[in-house]
This record gives C-alpha cells, sequence and structure tokens, in this order.
C-alpha cells in the first residue's frame, strides 16, 4: 500500500511534505498543551512535560514553530488551494464532490478540490487567528484597551473549536474515507487510478503540459515548451 | 467556617495608610522606588508586590467645597470569580470563606486572570513569571486571624465578619449616613466578600468599576465555546466513522490503465 510502483504519479514535492508535517505536528502538540490548560481534569497533561508551567512554554514555543510554518503553508499552496476556479468548483459544491450522497457524475476537478480548498482557507485563516490572538494573550500589550484583549480568548478558543473539528475531517478523508491518499504525504506519490478519480483534470492539464512526472519513467517524452 | 466578608467604610477611614504597611508586612512585599507626582497615592496603582492601595482624591461638591476622599483598592474576592474560571490550573479557587485564594505554587503566569478580572486586580511579575493579589491573608484566616489589614486598621473603617452580619452592618451605616451613602459589592459578581459603604455615589470614585460583571468574554469562552469544541470534534468523529460504513470510502479507480497507455512510459 505504502510502496511506490512503477507508474505511479508525483502528487507532493519534498518541501511541501516538510512543512505540512511541521505544520501537523506543530498543530497537534498545541491541541494537546492547549487542551491541558483548558480544562481542569486535562491538567495531567502537564506531568509529561514536567508541569503545567513547561508545558505553557511547549505551547507558547509550538505556537511560534506553527506560525512560522503557516507562513510557508499559505505562500506554496495560496494559487493551488486558496482560490477557487469558478464555475467549475461551485459545481463539484453542488453535489459536494460525491461524498454525502450518491452522484453519478462528479465534476472533474484540478489539483485541489473546493472541499480541500475550504479546508486550506479554514486552516490558513484559523491559524492567522490562532497566531495574532496568542501573541496577544501571551504579551498583553498595554496599548490594548482592556475589553479588546477579553475578545482575544473567545477569538482563540473560536479558532481551536474550527481547526480541531476540521482536524478530525482531514484526517478522514486523508486516509480510510480516500485510500491511496495519504501516501501523497508520505513519499508523495500517487496511482494513477486514484488520480483519475480524484483529479482528472489535474492529470489532464499535467499531461498538456508535459509536467507529468511518473515513477520509473522519464518525463513525457513530447514535452511542450512552455 | 462560615462565609465571612471584609467591610470597608470610607467615611471612617483616615487614610493613614496602615492597612497598606500591614499588608506589606505580612506578605513580606518589599516596596519599590516611585516617583513623586504629586498624590499620597503611592503606588499610584496595584503592583505585583502590592496587593492594595489607598485611593486619594480630591472631590468638589455642588457648592465648590472640596472634600478629600479615599478608597481601599484590593481584591474583591467574588462569589462569581471570572479570574476562578479563566484560570487554567486551579492557582486561584474558592475558599470555604468565600474569598479567592492564589496558589503561587501553581501559577504558571499565563495571565488568564489577568484579563478576566472586570476590577482589573492581578498584576503579573515578569521576574517570577507569576501572578499575584491579595488573598484575604488565607495563611491568617487559617489560624483564626483577621486579614492583616483590617487587625491593623485604628479607626474600624476595615470590618472583618460573617457574611450576614457584615451586610447588616453595612445596611445600617448607610442608613445613619444617609445622603448618597451606598453600599458597594453585595449587589455585584453574585456578591463580593470584599464591600464597601461608600458616603459619595459610585461614579464619583475615580478608578471604581461601575456595574462589574463577569465578562462576556469570559463566558463566550470558558462556558460556551470550550465544552462546545469538544462536543463539535466528538460529532465529527462519529460522523466520520457513520460515514465510512454507510456512505463508504471513495476508491481510487483501477481500471486507470489508458493514463499509463497514454503515457508511453513503462
Amino acid at each position: 500500500m505504502m510502496e511506490v510502483k512503477e507508474g505511479m504519479i508525483k502528487a507532493t514535492d519534498a518541501f511541501e511534505r516538510l512543512v505540512h508535517w511541521t505544520l501537523a505536528i506543530s498543530c497537534i502538540i498545541l491541541f494537546i498543551t492547549g487542551l491541558g490548560m483548558m480544562f481542569h481534569s486535562l491538567n495531567f497533561i502537564g506531568d509529561f512535560m514536567g508541569g503545567l508551567k513547561s508545558l505553557k512554554y511547549v505551547h507558547n514555543i509550538m505556537g511560534l514553530i506553527f506560525g512560522f510554518s503557516m507562513i510557508f503553508t499559505i505562500s506554496m499552496w495560496w494559487k493551488e488551494a486558496g482560490v477557487f476556479d469558478l464555475p467549475a468548483d461551485w459545481q463539484w459544491i453542488k453535489v459536494a464532490g460525491g461524498y454525502l450522497w450518491h452522484v453519478d457524475k462528479v465534476p472533474e476537478i484540478g489539483k485541489y478540490n473546493p472541499g480541500q480548498k475550504m479546508f486550506f482557507l479554514a486552516v490558513a485563516g484559523c491559524g492567522i487567528l490562532m497566531l495574532a490572538t496568542g501573541l496577544l494573550m501571551m504579551f498583553q500589550p498595554e496599548f490594548l484597551p482592556m475589553w479588546i484583549l477579553r475578545w482575544m480568548y473567545p477569538l482563540h478558543a473560536l479558532g481551536f473549536f474550527t481547526l480541531f473539528a476540521f482536524f478530525f475531517v482531514h484526517i478522514y478523508l486523508g486516509t480510510i474515507g480516500n485510500p491511496g491518499s495519504f501516501q501523497a504525504m508520505v513519499h508523495g506519490w500517487v496511482s494513477p487510478g486514484w488520480a483519475k478519480k480524484q483529479h482528472p483534470k489535474w492529470l489532464k492539464e499535467m499531461e498538456e503540459h508535459g509536467t507529468l512526472k511518473i515513477y520509473g519513467g522519464e518525463k513525457k517524452k513530447d514535452t511542450p515548451s512552455h | 467556617m462560615a462565609e465571612m466578608i471584609k467591610l470597608y467604610d470610607d467615611a471612617k477611614c483616615t487614610a493613614c495608610r496602615g492597612c497598606q504597611l500591614a499588608c506589606k508586612q505580612w506578605n513580606e512585599k518589599k516596596a519599590k522606588q516611585t516617583t513623586n507626582y504629586g498624590s499620597y497615592q503611592n503606588p499610584p496603582t496595584l503592583q505585583s508586590n502590592t496587593y492594595m492601595i489607598i485611593h486619594f482624591q480630591d472631590v468638589k461638591d455642588t457648592k465648590g467645597n472640596v472634600k478629600w476622599i479615599f478608597r481601599k483598592e484590593s481584591c474583591m474576592h467574588c462569589a462569581d470569580a471570572a479570574c476562578v474560571t479563566a484560570c487554567p490550573t486551579g492557582a486561584l479557587y474558592h475558599t470555604e470563606f468565600g474569598t479567592v485564594g492564589l496558589n503561587p505554587d501553581r501559577c504558571i503566569g499565563c495571565k488568564n486572570c489577568v484579563a478576566a478580572c472586570p476590577f482589573e486586580v492581578p498584576k503579573y511579575e515578569q521576574e517570577t513569571d507569576r501572578v499575584y493579589k491579595c488573598d484575604m491573608c488565607e495563611s491568617r484566616l487559617r489560624n483564626n486571624l483577621t486579614p492583616a489589614c483590617v487587625k491593623a486598621c485604628p479607626t474600624g473603617a476595615l470590618k472583618w465578619g460573617e457574611k450576614d452580619a457584615m451586610i447588616k452592618v453595612a445596611a445600617d451605616r448607610v442608613k445613619e449616613l444617609g445622603g448618597d451613602a451606598n453600599t458597594y459589592g453585595d449587589q455585584y459578581v453574585s456578591g463580593t466578600h470584599f464591600m464597601y459603604v461608600l458616603q459619595e455615589k459610585q461614579p464619583v470614585y475615580a478608578a471604581l468599576a461601575q456595574n462589574p460583571k463577569v465578562p462576556l468574554a469570559v463566558v463566550a469562552w470558558k462556558n460556551l465555546l470550550n465544552p462546545l469544541s469538544l462536543l463539535a470534534a466528538g460529532g465529527i468523529v462519529v460522523g466520520s466513522f457513520l460515514h465510512y460504513l454507510i456512505h463508504g470510502p471513495k476508491l481510487p479507480d483501477e481500471t486507470g490503465e489508458t493514463t499509463k497507455k497514454a503515457e508511453g512510459g513503462e
């Protein structure tokens, strides 16, 4: 399942995967340490880190790493996943990509489907929100009126509400919900069948532009000049 | 132990600041160097090492006479304390006296309470990365002593006693003083365990929180969004499981051999 076979198609490069996992791991550590501070019943999470004070430091430092990888996440995926391709994406949204009820023919979609785009935008938006509110909560600058500072806390909680829910959606859809997807974030190669089913337009575009990379084969021979 | 109240009667206060000194002495907090800004109110606000101060204020009445009024500012020890709600570690807690205690050993210096308190009482100290505030001398209360400030007060402006008795004392004093006299504290945040008998209307006093409440932001954050986020995540997990069972995964199109052929690769 996880091995790279001949004929597989390159979906992500090493840099994308590095950024993804830096963001993902820092995000998970932020979830865990954050939960340790959200409920007294979860204070024991601090015991694994040498107390709640260390847990706070882990949370704050991870926040900076998360924020830093967020810069790369947004800049490298914005063009592909940040902008909707209308009206094609709208057709896909109308049938929910065939995820929720039976759809005979799901509209063909490019590298990222509108669901993935919404996820990306939610993570990017909430990520920036978490970083901004978190920094203000941490430093509590004097110039900030108290009533504004107070609202940083529920906003931080709202960001968590969204990210935590999306996190589980992402795990499900990235693994057992769409078999063959997870490896795109491990070794970066997907099967042709997967690409054909999930992102047929992307496959066609790569074929047209000659940017298709196939494992075990050379690049497409008749590569157009651009 | 019954619920207790510390009562401050500004009409009886001479602003000798004996309480402020006794507070520093009992809590072993050294004073910091301050600068003269033309008032006896020193330091000008609560600090991480100053749990209480006496406010000094000149007030003009309708006839143009100037009056000097005083107010003791410190933690109000709310029955519904936003700081306790906001504290992630339990460093801030309610005691059986009704006071709000603070265990500095459990404080992680997150400053949640600093933002949550409607009276802006808790103060952060950079050097120790902790927050400090008046704990109503819990160490003294546990040994059947009155708070240090009450002990030091020479005029009876500060009183310490059981809640019902003190509320009655306050009501009687308001009647006795007449005019604009009123009580402050018992009607807010489910009742404070430090309360005032004020001789002037509440808005007259500088830096006195008007109509203080547990901030809506704290309720939205702690009582609403925090539990909802777990509920939502739980719903997603169950929903995903049901989706897998009922709708099933989106399987790759493994007949997609055409792609390979078109490629002319291997």
